[in-house]
């Protein structure tokens, strides 16, 4: 007998319950569709790596379709413009060509000298090569097909091969690597000015720019100087190419330039990246 | 239903790919989002009482978080809400005959 209140009761709940899924079909569908995604991010690197595992194929295929339609498009819509560009190359290689001639020499010299002080010279990074399997969406990442297995970590400098920083890994999947570009807003690190003797802190802004924050007006900074890492935070190693300064706004009641910096890497053209395993 | 959900997240699938590969590369990304639009798309076209659009919108999200470095269901919850207030706005204050 007193188990009879309780059936009912739970008979009635059941009822409810039935009621309110009948009527709020979609409802219920979606919050338990949310709960279920959320609760993903608690195995989110292997959903993620499994994702990416079975994603690059078809991605990297795809790619390569993306850049052969770029190479085409670019040639046809600035065959004007890659004229004038091509002039001024020409010109450039001249220029470039003497410089190079005068440097061999110093380059002889300083081996000599070198030789006679008995200084070995610098060792190189440890590197790692890797290629580009996909872009985020956001712009702000890469991804890059090395992972944890290929002894990777996170916080490790990503290069060019022309020792164009690119930012460093920020997640590590088995088998995939997530690199945050410098260009990415969450980025931040030392940086100096080449031959100017200036340093600041390069922040990332959008996909083309970045800025030079907390450079002190007593230095002379012109558009066109060459932005390179510096080692003062100990992220990135010194003397990785950043970018060119692209404009320097001076203000009287800030005490520090506002420099405008294009990075020198770009996506398009590179498919291969180099890891700077231990620096 | 269920095969119209299927559809979507094939068709999503593919354009999260496509968005992070082909149009990486065109240089079109940040300056089109192709799964937002086809959410906008998707909920804008279809007659109001359907609510395939809220799915298309969640299964988008979905596929737009596992491809960036955002944490799964971010962008899954925000084209909901997004394919949940095209559904109100058409149901409440717009009227057109095909609807």
């Amino acid at each position: 007998m007193p188990l009879y209140p309780k059936i009912l009761s739970r008979c009635i709940i059941l009822k409810a319950m039935k009621s309110v899924f009948k009527k709020n079909k979609i409802l219920v569908v979606i919050v338990v569709g949310i709960l279920l995604v959320l609760s993903l991010n608690f195995f989110q690197k292997t959903v993620k790596g499994f994702f990416y595992a079975t994603s690059a194929p078809v991605q990297k295929s795809l790619e390569q379709t993306g850049s052969n339609a770029t190479d085409f498009f670019s040639g046809v819509f600035r065959s004007k413009e890659l004229k004038k560009e091509n002039e001024e190359l020409e010109l450039n290689i001249q220029i470039l060509l003497a410089e190079n001639a005068s440097l061999k020499e110093i380059q002889e010299e300083n081996q000599v000298l070198r030789g006679a002080l008995e200084i070995g010279l610098q060792k190189d990074f440890r590197l790692a090569l890797a290629e580009i399997t996909s872009q985020d969406i956001g712009q702000g990442s890469i991804l890059i097909n090395q992972g944890s297995k290929d002894g990777l970590n996170k916080g490790m400098p990503v290069i060019t091969q022309q020792k164009v920083l690119l930012g460093r890994i920020t997640e590590i999947y088995e088998d995939f690597s997530r690199v945050a570009l410098i260009s990415s807003k969450e980025s931040s690190f030392d940086a100096e000015v080449l031959d100017r003797g200036a340093s600041g802190v390069v922040k990332g802004k959008s996909s083309q720019l970045l800025t030079l924050d907390l450079v002190v007006q007593d230095k002379e900074i012109k558009e066109g100087d060459v932005v390179v890492s510096a080692s003062l935070g100990g992220i990135y190693p010194k003397g990785l190419l950043v970018g060119l300064v692209q404009e320097v706004k001076r203000s009287d009641t800030d005490p520090f330039y506002q420099i405008a910096v294009v990075p020198f890497f770009d996506l398009q053209r590179t498919n291969s990246v180099l890891i700077i395993l231990d620096f | 239903m269920f095969r119209r959900i299927f559809i979507y997240a094939l068709f999503f699938y593919f354009l999260a790919l496509l968005q992070t590969s082909v149009l990486a590369d065109l240089s079109l990304r940040g300056v089109i989002n192709l799964i937002s639009v086809f959410v906008i798309l998707i909920n804008l076209f279809e007659k109001p009482r359907d609510y395939a659009g809220l799915y298309a919108g969640f299964i988008g999200g979905f596929f737009w978080d596992i491809f960036s470095a955002n944490f799964i269901g971010q962008n899954a919850l925000i084209l909901l809400a997004l394919a949940l207030f095209i559904k109100i706005v058409l149901r409440k204050y717009v009227w057109a005959p095909a609807f």
